[in-house]
């Protein structure tokens, strides 16, 4: 058999080769399907420390900066997402959520409406691999609490003048107003067991005023092919 | 070369290319950047109203020059010129038969060109990014493009041999 | 295995690294295609004509090599198959084009990459050739309204082989690489019976 092995041609030898190696792939299943490893210990402290919460008032700032090292997804359905979105927001409902083709490397921030969403794609992007996924902790229900439509004291101290003014001028850039703590707290007394009063509608979402030098969050891709 | 080795070079080439950057190898694209170069510097309205070049244009920031293909065509120029030097094949010629003269030649060229710049950009790809590309990855529409271009040559070869005998 | 290739999808170089990748990517290319001979037309259109079939074997060569790579590599989970981009199928024009495509290939002499290498290497055809893509890719930006419906018709989708015709992927590969060893065999039979006069 060496014998006969040594006598091949280089051409011989490498039909053979392809041969074997063709035969042995029959059994290949070479894409990785939907199936997904998780380190669950990994994960549970990452849960833990809660660094991958994304507070609305920060996200706040990074859009105002006009920052484009993320990506910010709105994981709701295209109609809840045509009503209102945080703007710079893309949408990709979570269904989608994992043929949408996102970078590996990339800073994803997710939201949904409360959290429950977000959570659960968090979870499902962190399993493939994903290594920097966030999530906007409270969803839009904090961000419009906190960001659009935030509460300013009635008699502010010096301390709480300047961080109402702050409030004022972030909420006045995503086109909200701010409601007095007084009407908030009334509001709450007046209807005792139910839940925070209801808050003005949303406004029309409006792109903010990008600042000079801002980059768009999401370049337009070129086309790729050969 | 052999052929065969010259070809598992060539497969070892595509490969890294996979795994490296997660693409294959064209050459048409290169071409496509190129004119979307020239048209957007010459005529930068024209270029965004069509379409067709306006998708090799991309965001407004980057040069359509920064295209992936068109560097990669530039080392295709670079290897090949420095494997025809080793091979003592480099000189300036024109490749023909004996009974056709090279005016007719380079014309058939030209039109050959032409031709393969509509195939290709009805393909998406020619034969570097399409059939050998698309083939390793068993993908659908690069097998049937690849057929096609045989079939098309072989139907065709017998017409055009006077260019070669 | 953890996945770790595409390296680009993984974000461990940018885009700066992956032009200079492409450049280096490419010299390989072209090295190898003129080492096979490829820059040079007469030889290309000899496959046409079956006196030196160097065109079936290289690129057939060549896709078996880097179809088994990456069906070992995908299958060992080093590499994920699904981040590397697939061409998307529009049959029609895909099938319309390869037809144009063959007769230019004929008529010219040389496919795009080819005709590069051949300029490399001082062919004035391989130039004209060049020429005359630039020309026919200007026509056709022109043209493309004319040709957008045919153009963007069918799928739009990558679509392989085996997820098509729900067959298991290895079987497929494996017919591929029987295939393409069979054609070995058969293009020395013909080459051996259409030489050329004087080979």
């Amino acid at each position: 058999m060496a014998g006969r092995l040594a006598r091949l041609t280089l051409h011989q030898t490498l039909a053979l080769a392809a041969v074997l190696l063709g035969a042995a792939a029959l059994f290949a299943s070479p894409y990785p399907g939907s199936r997904v490893t998780l380190d669950a210990k990994a994960l549970a402290l990452v849960i833990g420390t809660e660094a991958d919460h994304v507070e609305a008032p920060e996200l706040a700032a990074w859009i105002i900066q006009g920052r484009a090292d993320y990506r910010l997804i709105d994981l709701r359905s295209e109609a809840e997402f045509a009503t209102y979105h945080i703007p710079t927001a893309q949408n990709i409902p979570v269904n989608v959520l994992t043929d949408a083709g996102l970078g590996r490397q990339e800073k994803l921030v997710l939201y949904s409406e409360g959290g429950i969403h977000s959570a659960q794609a968090w979870m499902l992007l962190r399993a493939q691999g994903y290594a920097s996924v966030y999530m906007l902790k409270g969803g839009l229900d904090e961000w419009t609490d906190q960001v659009v439509f935030p509460v300013v004291a009635d008699n502010p101290t010096a301390a709480e003048r300047t961080r109402d003014e702050r409030r004022r001028s972030i909420s006045a850039f995503f086109g909200g107003q701010p409601r007095s703590a007084s009407a908030v707290a009334a509001g709450a007394a007046a209807m005792p067991g139910m839940a925070a009063p209801a808050t003005p509608a949303l406004p029309k979402v409006v792109a903010p005023p990008t600042p000079a030098g801002g980059s768009k969050p999401a370049a337009k891709k070129r086309k790729e092919g050969c | 070369m052999n052929p065969y080795l010259a070809g598992i070079g060539l497969g070892l080439v595509l490969l890294a290319a996979f795994v490296l950057v997660g693409r294959g190898l064209g050459a048409t694209g290169a071409f496509n950047a190129v004119i979307a170069w020239a048209v957007s510097t010459v005529a930068p309205e024209h270029a965004r109203n069509n379409e067709f070049i306006a998708g090799y244009l991309g965001d407004e920031g980057t040069s359509p020059l920064k295209s992936w293909l068109l560097f990669e065509v530039a080392g295709l120029f670079a290897g090949a010129m420095f494997s025809g030097l080793l091979a003592g094949r480099v000189r300036v010629t024109t490749e023909k038969g004996p009974r056709v003269s090279v005016r007719v030649r380079l014309a058939m060229a030209f039109a050959g060109g032409v031709l393969m710049a509509f195939g290709a950009a009805l393909a998406r790809g020619c034969t570097s990014g399409q059939a050998l590309t698309g083939g390793a990855l068993l993908n659908l529409g690069s097998w049937a493009f690849m057929l096609m271009v045989f079939a098309g040559a072989y139907a065709v070869a017998y017409f055009f041999r006077w260019q070669w005998r | 295995m953890a996945m770790m290739a595409p390296f680009f999808k993984y974000g461990m170089f940018g885009d700066e690294a992956s032009l200079v990748l492409a450049f280096l990517i490419g010299i390989g290319f072209g090295f190898f295609l003129e080492r096979a001979g490829f820059g040079s037309a007469r030889k290309l259109v000899s496959q046409f004509y079956l006196n030196d079939l160097a065109v079936f074997k290289v690129m057939f060569t060549a896709i078996v090599t880097a179809m088994l790579g990456v069906t070992y590599l995908g299958w060992i989970g080093w590499l994920d198959l699904s981040l590397v981009y697939l061409v998307p199928t529009h049959l029609a024009p895909q099938v319309v084009g390869g037809l144009i495509l063959g007769v230019g290939f004929v008529i010219g002499g040389y496919c795009p990459g080819t005709s590069v290498a051949a300029t490399a290497t001082g062919r004035l055809d391989g130039l004209i050739y060049v020429l005359g893509i630039f020309a026919g890719m200007f026509a056709f930006a022109e043209l493309y309204p004319l040709l957008k419906g045919f153009y963007l018709s069918g799928d739009g989708v990558g679509l392989t082989i085996p997820g098509t015709f729900g067959l298991p992927y290895g079987v497929v590969v494996f017919a591929v690489v029987l295939m393409a060893v069979g054609g070995f065999y058969g293009a020395g039979l013909l080459e051996k019976k259409f030489a050329a006069p004087g080979e």
